[in-house]
């Protein structure tokens, strides 16, 4: 009240227009909060504040991701000419970690953009989970049982 | 007072009596998420059927957003080829090289050859170019306008040189 109070003792007209206003926001609230707030302090009814905190914890999650999804784009990048001059284990299993990690963060930003519904996003996600799954197995059993992705790229271009 | 009410309203409470709900109403914050009210857009959009305007249809193509959609179609093409691959490894009974050789029987001619081969190399050298441009975005650097079709065009002749470098190697 006295916050703006002050106000308008600074700023005449301005002040006055936005008491006016705020007060008009305000008066669907005082008697929002008159009628419901009977058997629980006000503090438990700021239903926004549980959703501010998760929406904090979801924004802090979602910016790790961003940062997640860079620093394995630059491995990525570096394991290009790592597998050009030290082929070899080493190098297989680095690629077929960022190559599935980079594939599978990709996709999963083109479904986030063209899928939409709770359901569908759901089983989308779910799919690309079991596609990544499946690629990394294959790639890693291809290292392990076969010639490794390293000499695998250098075989095919030698045709 | 101000820096009272700040600093509830930053921590998302409010300590007051309703009569001075005119206080509180700048301490509650919004109930939903973006997320949130994305599905309810969609939700509702769907429920009601409504036609989408006409968008890519209708607005002039640039080169910007030619390449942003090539970048898109690369790495989904390379990550379902790098899957298929991988499936193929898991499913089929003998070993790469007896494939290789396989392939190598078929005697399909130069030009087919080097023709795949740029098929392979072009979406490789694309993607990781346009990524690293990608990446000095991701730093801040390089958007002003002339900068953006300024690097695209760097971007899409080094993609074309280095598949045909590619080509001739080996």
């Amino acid at each position: 009240m006295a916050a703006i109070v002050r106000i308008s003792s600074v700023c005449h007209r301005g002040g006055k227009l936005l008491f006016y206003r705020s007060s008009l926001l305000a008066r669907p609230l005082v008697t929002q909060q008159k009628d419901q707030d009977r058997s629980y302090p006000l503090t438990a009814r700021i239903h926004g504040s549980s959703s501010l905190r998760a929406a904090g914890s979801v924004s802090k999650a979602a910016s790790l991701h961003w940062t997640g999804e860079r620093v394995v784009s630059v491995l990525l990048l570096a394991l290009g000419p790592a597998a050009y001059y030290f082929p070899g284990p080493a190098v297989d299993y680095s690629l077929a970690a960022a190559l599935t990690l980079h594939g599978h963060w990709g996709i999963g930003q083109v479904l986030t953009d063209y899928v939409h519904g709770e359901p569908k996003i759901k089983m989308a996600n779910a799919g690309l989970f079991l596609l990544s799954t499946v690629t990394f197995a294959g790639l890693c059993y291809f290292n392990y049982n076969d010639v490794g992705i390293c000499k695998a790229v250098a075989l095919l271009w030698s045709k | 007072m101000a820096l009272l009410l700040r600093t509830f309203t930053r921590q998302g409470t409010c300590l007051f009596r309703p009569q001075f709900g005119i206080l509180c109403r700048h301490a509650v914050p919004m109930g939903t998420t973006a997320n949130e009210e994305m599905n309810t857009f969609w939700a509702k959009n769907n429920k009601l059927n409504r036609p989408m305007s006409p968008h890519l249809t209708i607005y002039k193509w640039s080169m910007p957003m030619m390449m942003s959609i090539t970048h898109r179609g690369t790495g989904v093409g390379l990550s379902g080829g790098i899957s298929a691959f991988a499936l193929l490894a898991l499913v089929l009974p003998g070993n790469y090289p007896y494939y290789l050789d396989l392939i190598h029987s078929l005697s399909v001619g130069p030009a087919l050859l080097s023709l795949a081969k740029f098929g392979i190399a072009f979406p490789v050298s694309y993607h990781t170019l346009n990524g690293i441009r990608h990446l000095f975005w991701d730093s801040g650097k390089g958007f002003k306008i002339p900068e953006v079709y300024r690097s695209g065009y760097v971007v899409i002749v080094l993609s074309i040189l280095t598949s045909i470098a590619a080509i001739g190697y080996m």
